[in-house]
């Protein structure tokens, strides 16, 4: 734990034990999704579904990076994961992204996928509203992961055919935002 | 439809068995089989029994993810949690 570093978020007036418990949720969401993301990638096939693997893949390895980036800035400042695997997975801030009763239907998996990027959305920003000027360093992590899922929800609805394309696929590395907490 | 008070519906906070309920806007919303009230609580931030027309004003989301869930009656009188 960080003493100092929780006592200035505090002195700012954040509520850190409310923003631990956002913390934690959020950290399940990028787990469990990851895991969810893995079982609708494998069944992302034909011509439709290989299309769409490419991305799902990128927003599943990102999902896991801030997993991992969030995990460190919770012991900071001085919260924890559960002990137990199923409780983690049972207090997530988004709900299950699981494969469709279909699962050939390559139209119901992008809506849970880009279903489960609006949800981390949210939750970002939600974040970001509360530490914004007060937590910097939460605020810069937070600030990182939401650009990575406003990507990941540009690509899926783009192919859900929403509107128009403004965004591309990765080049190079992923996590462009993240990747500086991966370090 | 069945009225609640806002004493009334503080009573439906998902505890020894009680289903979860939460009022928006003057109605009042079973959200006992949402996967995002488990534990009675949302985002760590709403709890159940409560009235949620202020607060909504902040969340990150609109009514509209209230629509899907069971309305069970209405808030007593217009009465609201300002």
């Amino acid at each position: 734990m960080a003493k100092v570093a929780r006592e200035m978020v505090e002195r700012a007036g954040v509520d850190v034990d409310t923003l631990l418990e956002l913390l934690v949720k959020n950290a399940a969401a990028e787990l469990t999704t990851y895991y969810y993301y893995t079982i609708l990638r494998a069944n992302l096939i034909g011509l439709q579904g290989e299309s769409l693997k490419e991305i799902a893949e990128v927003a599943r390895v990102e999902d896991r990076n801030h997993f991992e980036v969030l995990v460190p800035r919770i012991y900071e400042l001085g919260g924890r994961l559960p002990g137990d695997m199923v409780e983690f997975h049972n207090l997530s801030a988004c709900p299950p992204a699981r494969l469709p009763e279909d699962p050939t239907d390559v139209m119901a998996i992008l809506k849970v996928l880009v279903e489960a990027e609006r949800c981390a959305v949210r939750g970002y920003t939600q974040i970001c509203d509360m530490t914004a000027g007060k937590d910097h360093r939460t605020y810069d992590l937070a600030l990182a992961i939401l650009n990575e899922e406003i990507e990941h929800e540009s690509w899926f609805s783009e192919f859900l055919g929403e509107g128009p394309s403004g965004h591309f696929m990765r080049r190079g590395e992923t996590s462009p935002f993240v990747s500086k907490f991966l370090r | 439809m069945r009225e609640f008070t806002l004493q009334e519906l503080a009573r439906f906070d998902a505890r020894d068995g009680r289903p979860a309920y939460v009022a928006y806007n003057g109605r009042v919303y079973d959200v006992s089989e949402s996967f995002l009230w488990r534990g009675a609580r949302h985002q760590a931030m709403h709890r159940a029994g409560e009235d949620l027309t202020e607060a909504m004003r902040l969340a990150p989301h609109g009514p509209e993810f209230l629509e899907g869930f069971p309305i069970v009656g209405v808030i007593k009188g217009g009465e609201r949690d300002a």
